[in-house]
C-alpha cells in the first residue's frame, strides 16, 4: 500500500532525560524516525525535555518544542500544532506511556489524533501482563506460570501457598528497565521485593513468576507490516543466563549456541506473537530456553522501539527506526528500499558473517558503595559494542570499550580474589563476573565447574579460555614473540584481540616494539564493511570494523 | 574515494555519569559541520545507542574502540588525512590527544599541549598568576602533614580532591582538621605521582561559561548561574541562563577572563570555565578546553549553533570571518532553567546527596518569560508533581537552621503542613512557628518519620547532611526512604529555595502555562 497522503503533521514524543533504563537509544531511533518522515513529506512535531538530544534540533524536526513531558504540555502541544497522527512507540517507555494516556484522556480524539504504527490495543494486549499472557494460552506458546499482585494482602495470601515454584521473579509492571524487581528465594524477601515494586509500579502491580534459573536467555528483534509481512533484523543471545536483566547483560549477536532447530523455533514462535499481537513496526520479543530441552518460555515483548533494537540496528546496519517510522505512515515492507545497500529492500532480512558483542557500562566506579550485584533491575547507564570475525576478538574489543581500567580479561583486582571470592562472583550475577570467570582458568578451574556456578553456556566458556590459554601463551612465548619464530603467535594474538598494550605487558616488552614489529610483519587489520547482506548484494554502506583477516573492504 | 580532505572525528564511547549524550550531540554536529564545509567526515566511535554510529551519520563510521591503537590503525587505513578533531568526545576522546599528538597525529584545534596546560596544576597556576586572574588559593600536597599546613594558612572550609581525575570523583569540603586527616588516610590514594590539592573553599555563587576561541578572538554565547552554591557538582547543580543576579561588572570581568585565558592558552574551538564568585569577583575553578555538557543546552537557549561555529573555527574561520563580535553574545530574553535528573531508585547503597561528585545521569531543560515559571517548568520536567501536594519533612544539620527558617515559613505560608525532626523541630517552633509538627526519629520509636514517609503523609523532604555520624546514619535511612517512595527530596537549601520560588509564583496547578517552540522562544 501506497503511504497515507492524508498524514501530513505527525507529532513524535521524546523518552526525556537520561535515566538508568532509558539512554541516548532514543535519541538514535527518534532523530533516524523523524528524518525518514520527513524524506515522506511529512512534517514533524517533536516534544522532548531533554536538550541533550539530536532530536531536539531544528535541523531534525519541523517544530521542535523542549517543554516538560506530561500529559497536560502535551495536550497543549497537540492543541496548538494539530498533528494528524502520533507515533507512540518512538520514544522508549516514556513516549508510549504518554500516548497511552493522551488517548485515554481523550485528549487524541478531541483534536482527531490518529495513533499511527501498532495501535494501542496491541500495545495494550503486549504490556497488560494478564491479557498477554492470555494471548499467549490462545496461540499456543508457553508463558511461565505466574501471579498479577496489587495488593499487600494478596502478597502475604500468594507467599502463604504451598508448592509455588521457588525461586519466584518479582516484576513491577509499567516501570523503566524492571525498576523495583528482583529475585526471592524466601517469603520474607519475597514479601519485601513485592511491596518494594508495587510502591514503585504506576499500576501498583507486580508480577510474580516462576524463576528460569539458568535458561538461555535469546531475543528477536521483529518487524511486521499492515500487510501482514514479518521479518527478524537479527537475534540475540544473552552471554548471562535468565535472571539477569537483558540490559545489564553481556550479549552476543547472532546467538552462537543454538542449534538450527532451537533458532528456527524460537523465530517462528517470535513471528507468531508478533502476528497475533497486530504490531505494526518493530517489536522485541524475549525468550528463554530450557539448555537440555527443546523447552522454552516467552518472556516478555516490548511493542516498541528499544534498546535492544538499537543494538539490533547497529548490529546488523538495518535502520529498524527508519523502516518502523514508514510502516508508521502507510508503507509496506517491499515498498521501502534499505538504504544501506541502496540495492535491496527493507523486507531482506538481514544476514551476518561477522560477530557482535555488547557490554554494559555499569556505575560503580562512580558510586563506590553501591550494591554491585545485578539482578532483573537495571543498573547499567550504557553499552558498548564491538564487531570481530571471532567471539574471543568481539570480546576483548568490548571490553577495552568500556573504559574501566583494563584493556584485556586481565583485571587488576582478581589476583587478590580468594578462591572462595571466585566461586561466589561466579555464581552471584556482579560487574566482575566476566574477570572472576577468566581469573577461574587462570586457576585451572575447569569448563564444567565454571559453568556448574556460572550456568554461562560451555561455548562461551571455551572462548573466554581461549583469551586466558593466549595469555599464557604470550608469556611463554616472550623471548619468540618479536622474532620470525613468533610470528605466528603474534598473530594469533591479534586475532583474538589482544592489543598491543597488552601484549607488550605480557612478554616484557614496549608497545612501540610490538607495534613496529607487527607493522614490519605485515600483521595489521583489514576493514570490513557492515553490509545487512553478508556481502550477497553489492553495497555502499559507509560502516566499517577491523579484523586481522586477510582481505580489506574498506 | 573522493578528494576532498578527510577529518576524523572521534566520539565518547559508552554514556557513564559525568559523560554523558551531550557529547554525541557535539560529536553529531561537528560531523555536519565538517561535511557542510567540504570535508569528509569519518567517526570513529563503540556506542550502539547513539546518533554518531548511525549509518548515514558520517561519510565513515569506524564501529572500534576508543585506544591509541585502535585510532591509529584506523588512521593508517585512512592516509592521507587532513587531522583528528578530540574536543567534542568529552575526556574519552581528549584523554587521547596526548599519545596521538606523540604519535606524530595533527589534532585539529586546540592542541594536546593546550589540553594538559589545562590539566597541570602548577602550569596552569603559573599562567593565571602571570595573566593576573585570581584562583582560590591552595595547593597540591603529597602527604597528610602538608596538607593540614596549607589548609592552616589558608582556612576551612577546605575543598580537596585528587588531581587528574574525572567528573569530580573523590572530592570533599572538609571543615576542620581531623576530617581532612581522615579523607587523606582513607579517602584517597597519594603519592607523589598523584598529588591531592587542598583549596580555599569560597561559599559562593557558582557560574559557568562556555566559549569559543579561534585563536585571537573569543566568543561567549552565554553565562550559567547555578541555583546551588559551590559544593554542588556543576552536573548535578540546577542552572540558568541568563544569569539572575550577576553584576556588569563580574560579566565584564568573566567575558575578560576568558578572552585572555583562551588566548594564552591557544585555545582554538571549545572551552568551558567554571566561576566561584565572592562579591563581585570571579575566581576561576576550574577550565576545560573541550566541548562541555552545557553545549547543546545554550546552543538551543541562545541560538548560536556552538559546535559549527567552533568547527569552523578548528577548520581555519575566524569568528568575525563567520560574522560573530566577539565577547558576550546578546541576552536572550526568555530565561532557561537546567535541571539534573537522578536515577537513585535503580541503584541500592548509593545515598542521594548532593555534593561534588557527580551523580545524576540526565538533565531536562525548562523555559518560559519569567525566571520563576521556567523553575516551575524544570522542576515539573524532572519529576517533581507540581503543584506539590502532602506535608513537607523538614530535618536539617544545625549549622543551616538559621538559613532554613525563611524557606520553611515560605512554604508554611502556602498552606503545606510542616514536620520536622527534634532540634529542626523545636527550632522552628521557637523561631515563631508554633504550628511545626515534631516527628520522631527512627531511634525513638514508632510511628517516627519513616512511617511519615512510608505512609504518604510527606510529599518532600528536606534533610542536610549532619557532621554528626549517628545523625548522618539516621539522614541517610530517612533519604533512601524517600527514594523507595518516590517522595523528592532535597539536600540544598539553594534547590528548596528555587522550588519555594516557582511554587509563591504559581501556587495553584500550572494550568496557566504555554507551550513555544524552540525558535519562538529565541524570537523573544
Amino acid at each position: 500500500m501506497p503511504k497515507d497522503l492524508t498524514i501530513k503533521k505527525v507529532m513524535v514524543i521524546g523518552s526525556g532525560p537520561i535515566v538508568i533504563g532509558q539512554a541516548a537509544e532514543f535519541d538514535y531511533a527518534g532523530t533516524q524516525a523523524c528524518r525518514a518522515l520527513r524524506e515522506e513529506g511529512v512534517s514533524v512535531v517533536l516534544v522532548n525535555s531533554n536538550p541533550a538530544t539530536i532530536m531536539t534540533d531544528v535541523e531534525v524536526a519541523d517544530r521542535v518544542y523542549i517543554e516538560p513531558l506530561t500529559p497536560a504540555f502535551l495536550a497543549k502541544v497537540i492543541e496548538r500544532e494539530r498533528p494528524d497522527g502520533l507515533v507512540p512507540t518512538l520514544g522508549g517507555q516514556t513516549g508510549l506511556n504518554l500516548a497511552t494516556e493522551l488517548a485515554n484522556r481523550g485528549v487524541l480524539d478531541d483534536y482527531n489524533v490518529r495513533l499511527l504504527g501498532t495501535p494501542l490495543s496491541a500495545i495494550a494486549r503486549a504490556e497488560d501482563r494478564e491479557r498477554f499472557r492470555k494471548l499467549m494460552r490462545e496461540i499456543g506458546e508457553p508463558v511461565p506460570e505466574s501471579f498479577i499482585i496489587e495488593t499487600d494482602a494478596a502478597l502475604r495470601d500468594l507467599s502463604r501457598q504451598s508448592g509455588l515454584p521457588w525461586p519466584l521473579i518479582v516484576r513491577p509492571a509499567y516501570t523503566l528497565g524492571g525498576s523495583g524487581g528482583g529475585i526471592a528465594h524466601t517469603v520474607n524477601e519475597l514479601m519485601e521485593i513485592g511491596s518494594r515494586g508495587m510502591r514503585l509500579s504506576p499500576r501498583h502491580q507486580v508480577m510474580i513468576e516462576r524463576c528460569l534459573v539458568g535458561w538461555k536467555e535469546v531475543e528477536y528483534e521483529v518487524m511486521r507490516d499492515a500487510n501482514d509481512t514479518c521479518i527478524t533484523i537479527c537475534n540475540m543471545e544473552n552471554l548471562d543466563p535468565m535472571g539477569v536483566h537483558t540490559g545489564d547483560s553481556m550479549v552476543v549477536a547472532p546467538s552462537q549456541t543454538l542449534s538450527d532447530k532451537e533458532y528456527q523455533m524460537l523465530r517462528t514462535s517470535s513471528i507468531k506473537i508478533i502476528r497475533a499481537l497486530g504490531i505494526e513496526g518493530g517489536c522485541n520479543v524475549q525468550l528463554a530456553l530450557d539448555p537440555h530441552s527443546f523447552a522454552y518460555n516467552i518472556i516478555e515483548v516490548n511493542p516498541r522501539l528499544s534498546r535492544s533494537s538499537a543494538l539490533a540496528s547497529k548490529a546488523t546496519g538495518y535502520p529498524i527506526a527508519r523502516v518502523a517510522a514508514k510502516i508508521a505512515i502507510g508503507l509496506h515492507l517491499d515498498e521501502i528500499e534499505n538504504k544501506v545497500t541502496g540495492k535491496t529492500l527493507a523486507c531482506f532480512e538481514p544476514a551476518l558473517d561477522y560477530c557482535v558483542v555488547k557490554i554494559p557500562r555499569w556505575p560503580f566506579d562512580k558510586f563506590v558503595s553501591a550494591d554491585r550485584r545485578i539482578t532483573t533491575q537495571m543498573k547499567a547507564t550504557g553499552e558498548v559494542m564491538a564487531l570481530d570475525r571471532s567471539f574471543e576478538s568481539a570480546l576483548m574489543k568490548a571490553v577495552r570499550s568500556c573504559e574501566i581500567g583494563t584493556l584485556s580479561l586481565l583485571y587488576k583486582k582478581a589476583s587478590l580474589w580468594s578462591d572462595m571470592e571466585i566461586e561466589r562472583l561466579l555464581s552471584v550475577a556482579t560487574d566482575e563476573r566476566l574477570f572472576a570467570i577468566a581469573e577461574a582458568f587462570r586457576r585451572g578451574l575447569m569448563i564444567e565447574e565454571v559453568h556448574q556456578l556460572s550456568f554461562f553456556d560451555p561455548w562461551f566458556l571455551v572462548k573466554i579460555r581461549n583469551i586466558v590459554r593466549m595469555e599464557s601463551r604470550l608469556r611463554e612465548g616472550a623471548v619468540i614473540v618479536l622474532t620470525d619464530e613468533g610470528t605466528e603467535l603474534l598473530r594469533e594474538a591479534k586475532q583474538f584481540g589482544f592489543p598491543d598494550r597488552v601484549i607488550a605487558d605480557l612478554t616484557g616488552k614496549t608497545e612501540m616494539a610490538v607495534r613496529a614489529r607487527r607493522k614490519s610483519t605485515g600483521i595489521v587489520p583489514v576493514y570490513k564493511m557492515v553490509d545487512t547482506c553478508a556481502a550477497e548484494f553489492e553495497s555502499h554502506t559507509p560502516y566499517f570494523y577491523s579484523c586481522y583477516d586477510a582481505e580489506t573492504e574498506a | 574515494m573522493s578528494d576532498k580532505k578527510k577529518v576524523i572525528v572521534l566520539g565518547s564511547g559508552p554514556i557513564r555519569i559525568g559523560q554523558g549524550i551531550e557529547f554525541d550531540y557535539c560529536t553529531v554536529h561537528c560531523v555536519w559541520a565538517l561535511r557542510e564545509a567540504g570535508y569528509e567526515a569519518i567517526v570513529q566511535n563503540n556506542n550502539p545507542e547513539t546518533v554518531s554510529t548511525d549509518f548515514d551519520t558520517s561519510d565513515r563510521l569506524y564501529f572500534e574502540p576508543l585506544t591509541t591503537e585502535d585510532v591509529l590503525n584506523v588512521l593508517d587505513r585512512e592516509e592521507p588525512y587532513h587531522g583528528v578533531i578530540v574536543q567534542f568526545g568529552g575526556q574519552t576522546a581528549i584523554n587521547l590527544a596526548r599519545p596521538l599528538s606523540d604519535a606524530g597525529v595533527p589534532i585539529l584545534g586546540s592542541s594536546a599541549d593546550s589540553i594538559d596546560l589545562a590539566e597541570d596544576r602548577e602550569r596552569f597556576e603559573k599562567l593565571l598568576r602571570e595573566l593576573g586572574i585570581p584562583k582560590p588559593e591552595g595547593r597540591a600536597v603529597t602527604n597528610a602533614e602538608d596538607a593540614v599546613t596549607v589548609a592552616r594558612e589558608i582556612g576551612f572550609p577546605c575543598l580537596v580532591r585528587p588531581s587528574y581525575v574525572l567528573g569530580g570523583r573523590a572530592m570533599e569540603i572538609v571543615s576542620g582538621e581531623d576530617e581532612l586527616r581522615s579523607y587523606m588516610r582513607y579517602a584517597v590514594d597519594v603519592s607523589p605521582k598523584a598529588p591531592i590539592l587542598v583549596d580555599r573553599y569560597i561559599v559562593g555563587k557558582e557560574v559557568e561559561v562556555d566559549c569559543i576561541s579561534d585563536g585571537v578572538d573569543c566568543l561567549l554565547p552565554g553565562i550559567m548561574e547555578h541555583i546551588e552554591r559551590a559544593g554542588v557538582h556543576s552536573g548535578d547543580s540546577m542552572a540558568v541562563y541568563p544569569p539572575q543576579s550577576l553584576s556588569k561588572v563580574t560579566k565584564d570581568k568573566m567575558v575578560d577572563y576568558a578572552t585572555r585565558l583562551a588566548r594564552a592558552m591557544n585555545v582554538v574551538g571549545l572551552m568551558n570555565i567554571q566561576f566561584v564568585c565572592e562579591g563581585d569577583e570571579p575566581y576561576i575553578i576550574e577550565v576545560n578546553p573541550r566541548s562541555s555538557r552545557t553545549v547543546p543546552y545554550l546552543s538551543k537557549i541562545t541560538g548560536v549553533p556552538m559546535v559549527k561555529v567552533a568547527t569552523r573555527c578548528i577548520l581555519g574561520q575566524s569568528l568575525k570571518e563567520q560574522g560573530y563580535t566577539p565577547g558576550l553574545y546578546p541576552e536572550q530574553k526568555n530565561p532557561a532553567v537546567k535541571a539534573p535528573v537522578f536515577s537513585f531508585q535503580k541503584l541500592s547503597g548509593v545515598d542521594n546527596t548532593l555534593g561534588p561528585e557527580m551523580k545524576s545521569t540526565g538533565e531536562i531543560l525548562g523555559q518560559d518569560s519569567t525566571y520563576p515559571r521556567a523553575l516551575y517548568k524544570a522542576l515539573v520536567a524532572c519529576g517533581f508533581d507540581m503543584p506539590l501536594t502532602g506535608a513537607i519533612l523538614v530535618t536539617v544539620a544545625d549549622a543551616d537552621k538559621a538559613e532554613v527558617l525563611p524557606l520553611i515559613e515560605g512554604f508554611a505560608a502556602l498552606g503545606f503542613p510542616i514536620y520536622a525532626t527534634g532540634g529542626t523541630a523545636v527550632f522552628l517552633q521557637q523561631s515563631g512557628m508554633p504550628n511545626v509538627q515534631t516527628a520522631r526519629k527512627i531511634s525513638e520509636g514508632s510511628p517516627n518519620l519513616l512511617d511519615l514517609i512510608h505512609g504518604g503523609t510527606v510529599g518532600l523532604l528536606i534533610n542536610t547532611i549532619s557532621k554528626d555520624k549517628k545523625i548522618e546514619r539516621e539522614g541517610a535511612q530517612i533519604r533512601r526512604a524517600s527514594v523507595e517512595r518516590g517522595v523528592p527530596c532535597l539536600t540544598s537549601l539553594d534547590t528548596a529555595r528555587a522550588l519555594l520560588l516557582a511554587l509563591s509564583s504559581h501556587p495553584s496547578t500550572g494550568e496557566g502555562f504555554g507551550v513555544r517552540t524552540v525558535d519562538e522562544y529565541l524570537a523573544g
